[in-house]
């Protein structure tokens, strides 16, 4: 430190070899690997914490899991009401009223009564699709099919729940006769209204025949290649949304949204209110008449559900979100606006049922973020804003464990899509 | 210290023992998991495709190990569901990847199937997002004055598009994008999958912290 | 699930072991100290003993390499690494520089694949990770060891024999990989059939080093020495056997490959770079370290605990629990061996900051050792995992990596190319300031560069964790970071190329006649 220790910086004294002067180790050296040692063993004690947990977080999922395939124990009649009020009292009633006009009623139905549960298990397998009359009121039948959302235990649970609450039928159905229906339904398309359920089942009432126009429509060449090959710049529509509008991942279910909704939602694509970097190269790439006529193209398209929950969501959770609501964090219940069931609304407010949980979770998140804003009155970005991250989970795994959404018939959408009515649903909830 | 031989020997052991316990041991535990129930061995062509992702280093920039739930929202993006060591079974070597300047491509065939998305997006990302900065791979592709029997002609935007002709994917390209399509992860995991459950505990503890303050409100 | 357990519990005596083996080297140092019958060894150690026909008693410390014909025994083998060094510096600066330009200008470079920007990364890590740094390092080594042991190189033939194989290694290597040709495992892509020649340049390395510490003229190893020979022997071993191909695969293949890749870093460069400190810093400053005991913590802590660190790059993701618990917590516990380190080269240079002004090279050298303590304590609190949760998989560890390789282990191979490039060819650098212009490039390249990458990896890592964020976020906020990135990294090759000019100005420069001068001319 002194002068004559100072050398020229470039030829230091040359003879100096260095060496290790005798010190003892200061003392906080000590303190600090002892510190760092028991942080070491309290970490490897929280670890094997959170190695536990975590088995039992899975376990606990792979038992809702199991639940939400298999929910029907020991009491078949105690869980077929379970299984009816989850699933089929968003549109039929609790007590099986059904809704004058709209839904047809199952208590002291004479279609019920002719069939049994059995029948009532052939129309859950296969859903609805045509005119069907009960107890002398006509009514425009769509209903989902309940087959990749309920097991065959459910199903038989249900329907036997239905037979015996509703018409006091003696007999229910078994989970084997169930299966059995499954085998026999399996690629089948909806019943085509009542007509095609008379034809099968003797001893039914008299049944409104089917419109052809609801079965196979002539597809618009132009809209097919589109969907199937792309066009010029624009890639396939079924390359990423799958060849039965089902989507994937973050990539949105299309088959049996409203379409005015899918219109809509191209619009905003190609004018920058949505916000999507492939959406938006292929919406520019669309003239007008090509988004009417996709719309169009999967607003009819019935598909069997490609969602199932993967987000490790609270299933109970979701489930009051989406039929209740959470009053504590603002939220209504989705099924106020999205419609009983999550099947939709025409023509704001998009189907949820069967919709990909990874694409229902990034869109609320989304919205929360302020990176989706076309929503109609801003509604859901205060929605999204008030979930977190696991309810986001939870209700989005929720609505993917739903049964697919019934398609708009063909030959309403003309009549929808003049008379769009304003949501007049909307204000209600806040 | 001061003779080396001794110095030689415990140096050596020291590596010795930290072998033993970062690789040879938890080695035989991740064998003994073998392959995920569900998990497809690569086609020919997602081979080929593999080894042009593997030279063209896409590694550096995207990672093939979707986090859990209780640590990130990898899910959420539609990255997939957090893997397990059975998922890599196929892979040498492994992509796992330390880097998402481009997002996670565990699950890139489930989220992005389209073959025509994946060929534009390769010839010119900035076709698609113009925030992209994943080079371009021009040179996967072929100019051509029209398409010849067979060919896979990728569709472009104008301002991409070459004035006359197409632009044909080559053979790379094509593998290449059979490996990103088959590069689907959806089945359900094993239940005695491993991998990385530490953030169990404290995703627990930050919910419990939440729903405490929400009850003293 | 029956098995975690067992191996948790493995796991939880593999720290146990080191935490047991580290109390009983600080035992037997703080007995040592007190009263044991091993204090005359202590005292040959530190005191007179050694060397004692050579030196004079008043001045134990003191004896003149030159003059022993050491220097001149190692000279050319040394040259010739610190050449072939700095062209791989400038070769793989201006790759990284490429890589990093990719990063924001992605148009820039799409002509053909070698350009692309995989490539040209990985290029950028071989050819400045075993270019560069190892040779520089080596040629420390080389320098260094001769000098401490008191004797002349033994076998210099057959190191020029491994330079020359280690470069047709790195080259082809550096190539292949250009051209598509890799093994494809981060920091082992050069393919295994070429790093068989880079495993016989490493042997010829290794017999040289080991012949000249048996011959030596010392009775005790400086602590340079220690951290050579045991990375001279590591780095082979875990070359080769992270190199065997076919032997692993899936995740047992990604645990070898970080065991690898951060024992690469921990177990070669680090000692490198660490023992060049050591013996530079106290030979410019003519002062010794602060204690032999600290040093012996030092290392020995070092070796324990670095060499488990590795599975921290996989945290999160596909691999045993216990095992990623495990790699944290020897993560952490490196905070003892780098204090032990810190304490001893930074007191001396505190002690000492005169020379810290006067002597150009240990500004390189000290600012590295400096730098050493703050990669390792970054890198202890990037593996907890609330800090890994943000960090990994964003440009923050990049800037990490960086403070490691290029501020610590670069730095202190630049301050010991000034120092022993004029040493060993007799003659001076001819551009002087370019010296301090190529200080003060790299200081505030690096600092730019530095402060980019971190603050832009955490809004990086935060934006990807905010499901509200769209991933386009976090790429669309990084890019200013990244041309700042690109900015620092411009400085510091500019640094590096004023580095190769005054290298290569002396080469081609005239030789003072100077005693020096015979003594090379001699061997």
């Amino acid at each position: 430190m002194t002068d004559k220790n100072k050398q020229d910086p470039r030829l230091p004294d040359e003879t100096f070899e260095p060496y290790e002067a005798n010190r003892r180790i200061p003392l906080p050296v000590y303190w600090i690997a002892i510190a760092l040692a028991i942080w070491g063993v309290v970490m490897l004690v929280q670890t094997s914490h959170s190695t536990l947990l975590a088995d039992k977080e899975r376990a606990a999922l792979d038992k809702q899991d199991v639940a939400a395939n298999a929910p029907v124990g020991a009491e078949p009649a105690a869980s077929g009401k379970t299984v009816f009020n989850a699933n089929c009292a968003t549109c039929h009633g609790e007590f099986g009223t059904g809704s004058v006009g709209a839904v047809p009623p199952l208590a002291n139905s004479d279609i019920v009564k002719a069939g049994g549960a059995k029948l009532i298990a052939q129309i859950a397998m296969r859903g609805i699709d045509g005119p069907i009359t009960v107890n002398g009121t006509t009514y425009d039948g769509h209903m989902p099919n309940f087959a990749s959302a309920l097991d065959d235990k459910e199903i038989a649970a249900a329907a036997s729940y239905v037979a015996r609450t509703f018409t006091g039928a003696k007999d229910g159905v078994s989970a084997e006769a169930v299966a059995e229906i499954r085998k026999a339904s399996a690629g089948q398309d909806p019943w085509a209204g009542g007509a095609e359920l008379a034809a099968a089942t003797p001893g039914l009432p008299a049944q409104p025949s089917a419109p052809q126009a609801a079965a196979d429509m002539v597809q618009n060449a132009d809209v097919a290649t589109l969907v199937s090959q792309g066009a010029g710049s624009v890639w396939s529509c079924a390359s990423c949304h799958g060849d039965q509008g089902e989507g994937t991942q973050t990539v949105p279910r299309l088959a049996g949204l409203p379409a005015a909704y899918i219109a809509k939602q191209l619009h905003d694509f190609q004018q920058g209110t949505r916000e999507n970097d492939s959406m938006a190269y292929v919406a520019k790439a669309l003239t007008d008449a090509q988004i009417t006529a996709l719309a169009d193209h999967y607003a009819v398209m019935r598909a069997p559900s490609g969602a199932r929950p993967s987000l490790d969501g609270d299933l109970a959770r979701g489930e009051q979100i989406a039929r209740e609501g959470d009053w504590s964090i603002g939220v209504p219940a989705c099924f106020t606006c999205h419609g009983p069931s999550g099947f939709g609304v025409a023509p704001d407010f998009p189907a949820l049922a069967a919709q990909q949980p990874a694409y229902v979770a990034h869109q609320l998140a989304m919205w929360a973020g302020g990176s989706r804003h076309n929503s109609p009155l801003g509604l859901m970005a205060g929605i999204g804003k008030a979930l977190n991250d696991a309810d986001r989970r939870a209700v989005a795994d929720y609505l993917a464990s739903l049964p697919p959404v019934p398609a708009t018939p063909k030959v309403e959408l003309t009549a929808m899509r003049s008379d769009a009515q304003p949501a007049k649903e909307t204000t209600n909830d806040q | 210290m001061n003779r080396y031989l001794p110095l030689a020997i415990t140096t050596l052991a020291i590596l010795a023992i930290a072998t033993l316990f970062l690789v040879i041991a938890p080695g035989m535990q991740i064998r003994g998991q073998g392959a995920a129930p569900g998990l497809q061995p690569y086609t020919e062509a997602e081979a080929r495709g593999r080894e042009v992702y593997i030279s063209m280093g896409c590694v550096y920039c995207h990672s093939q190990q979707p986090r859990a739930t209780a640590q990130a929202p990898d899910a959420e993006r539609g990255w997939g569901r957090a893997s397990v060591a059975g998922d890599y079974a196929y892979d040498a070597p492994h992509l796992l990847g330390t880097m998402r300047s481009g997002p996670d491509l565990m699950d890139i065939g489930d989220r992005l199937p389209s073959q025509g998305w994946q060929l534009t997006h390769l010839y010119q990302p900035r076709a698609i997002s113009s925030w992209s900065i994943m080079p371009a791979y021009p040179f996967l592709f072929e100019h051509k004055d029209k398409a010849a029997q067979g060919d896979v002609v990728v569709k472009l935007p104008p301002a991409y598009a070459p004035e006359t002709g197409v632009i044909v994917a080559n053979q790379e390209a094509l593998d290449l994008v059979a490996y990103l399509r088959g590069m689907r992860h959806d089945y359900a995991p094993p239940a005695d999958g491993l991998r990385d459950d530490g953030y169990a505990l404290m995703a627990a503890q930050a919910k419990s912290k939440t729903e405490a303050a929400k009850s003293a409100q | 699930m029956q098995i975690t357990p067992t191996l948790g519990l493995l796991l939880a005596l593999s720290f146990v072991i080191s935490l047991i083996a580290l109390s009983i080297l600080i035992w037997a140092i703080a007995n040592r100290q007190v009263r044991t019958p091993d204090q005359d060894d202590a005292r040959t150690i530190f005191a007179p003993g050694e060397g004692a026909e050579i030196d004079e008693h008043d001045k134990p410390h003191h004896f003149d390499p030159v003059r022993a014909g050491i220097d001149a025994s190692s000279a050319r083998p040394v040259l010739w690494l610190v050449g072939a060094a700095v062209f791989w510096l400038i070769y793989g600066s201006l790759h990284g520089l490429a890589a990093s330009l990719e990063l924001h200008l992605p148009d820039m470079m799409t002509g053909a694949a070698q350009m692309t920007f995989g490539r040209m990364r990985t290029v950028h890590l071989n050819s400045v990770a075993y270019g560069w740094a190892s040779q520089a390092g080596l040629a420390s080594v080389f320098w260094i060891i001769p000098r401490i042991f008191h004797t002349r190189l033994r076998h210099a033939g057959m190191v020029k024999t491994g330079i020359v194989l280690w470069n047709i290694g790195v080259a082809a290597g550096v190539a292949a990989i250009a051209s598509g040709w890799t093994d494809g495992l981060e920091w082992l892509e050069i393919p295994w059939q070429i790093d068989i020649i880079l495993a016989a340049g490493a042997a010829c390395f290794v017999l040289p080093l080991i012949q000249t510490a048996r011959a030596r003229k010392v009775h005790h190893i400086y602590v340079s020495g220690w951290y050579f020979l045991a990375g001279i022997l590591w780095f082979p071993v875990l070359f080769v056997i992270a190199n065997i191909p076919g032997l692993h695969w899936g995740i047992e293949q990604a645990t070898v490959n970080w065991w690898f890749a951060h024992n690469v870093l921990g177990l070669w460069l680090t000692p490198l770079g660490v023992g060049t400190a050591y013996y530079m810093i106290p030979k410019i400053i003519g002062k010794p370290v602060y204690s032999y005991a600290v040093s012996l913590v030092g290392f020995w802590a070092l070796a324990l605990f670095y060499s488990q660190v590795g599975i921290h790059h996989l945290i999160g993701g596909p691999v045993p629990t216990w095992l990623v618990t495990l790699s944290i917590v020897h993560s952490v516990m490196m905070f003892v061996p780098v204090i032990a380190v810190a304490i001893n080269q930074h007191v001396t240079v505190a002690r000492n900051l005169w020379a810290f002004k006067e002597s150009v090279p240990l500004r390189f050298i000290s600012l590295g050792a400096l730098c050493y303590t703050l990669a390792s304590f970054q890198g202890s609190i990037e593996a907890l995992r609330s800090v890994n949760s943000i960090t990994h998989f964003t440009h923050y560890t990049v800037g990490h990596a960086h403070l490691g390789a290029y501020a610590f282990v670069s730095l202190v191979m630049m301050g010991a190319i000034y120092q022993i490039v004029p040493r060993a060819t007799g003659k001076q650098f001819p551009f002087p300031r370019m010296i301090m212009w190529h200080f003060w490039l790299n200081v505030i390249g690096f600092a730019v560069y530095f402060l980019s990458l971190t603050i832009g990896g955490v809004l990086q890592g935060l934006a990807m964790l905010d499901a509200t964020k769209p991933f386009a976020d976090s790429v669309t906020l990084l890019k200013p970071y990244l041309e700042g990135r690109s900015l620092g990294g411009g400085l510091m090759t500019l640094g590096h190329v004023l580095l190769a000019i005054n290298l290569i100005a002396l080469a081609f420069a005239k030789r003072e006649t100077t005693e020096t001068d015979n003594m090379v001319a001699a061997e």
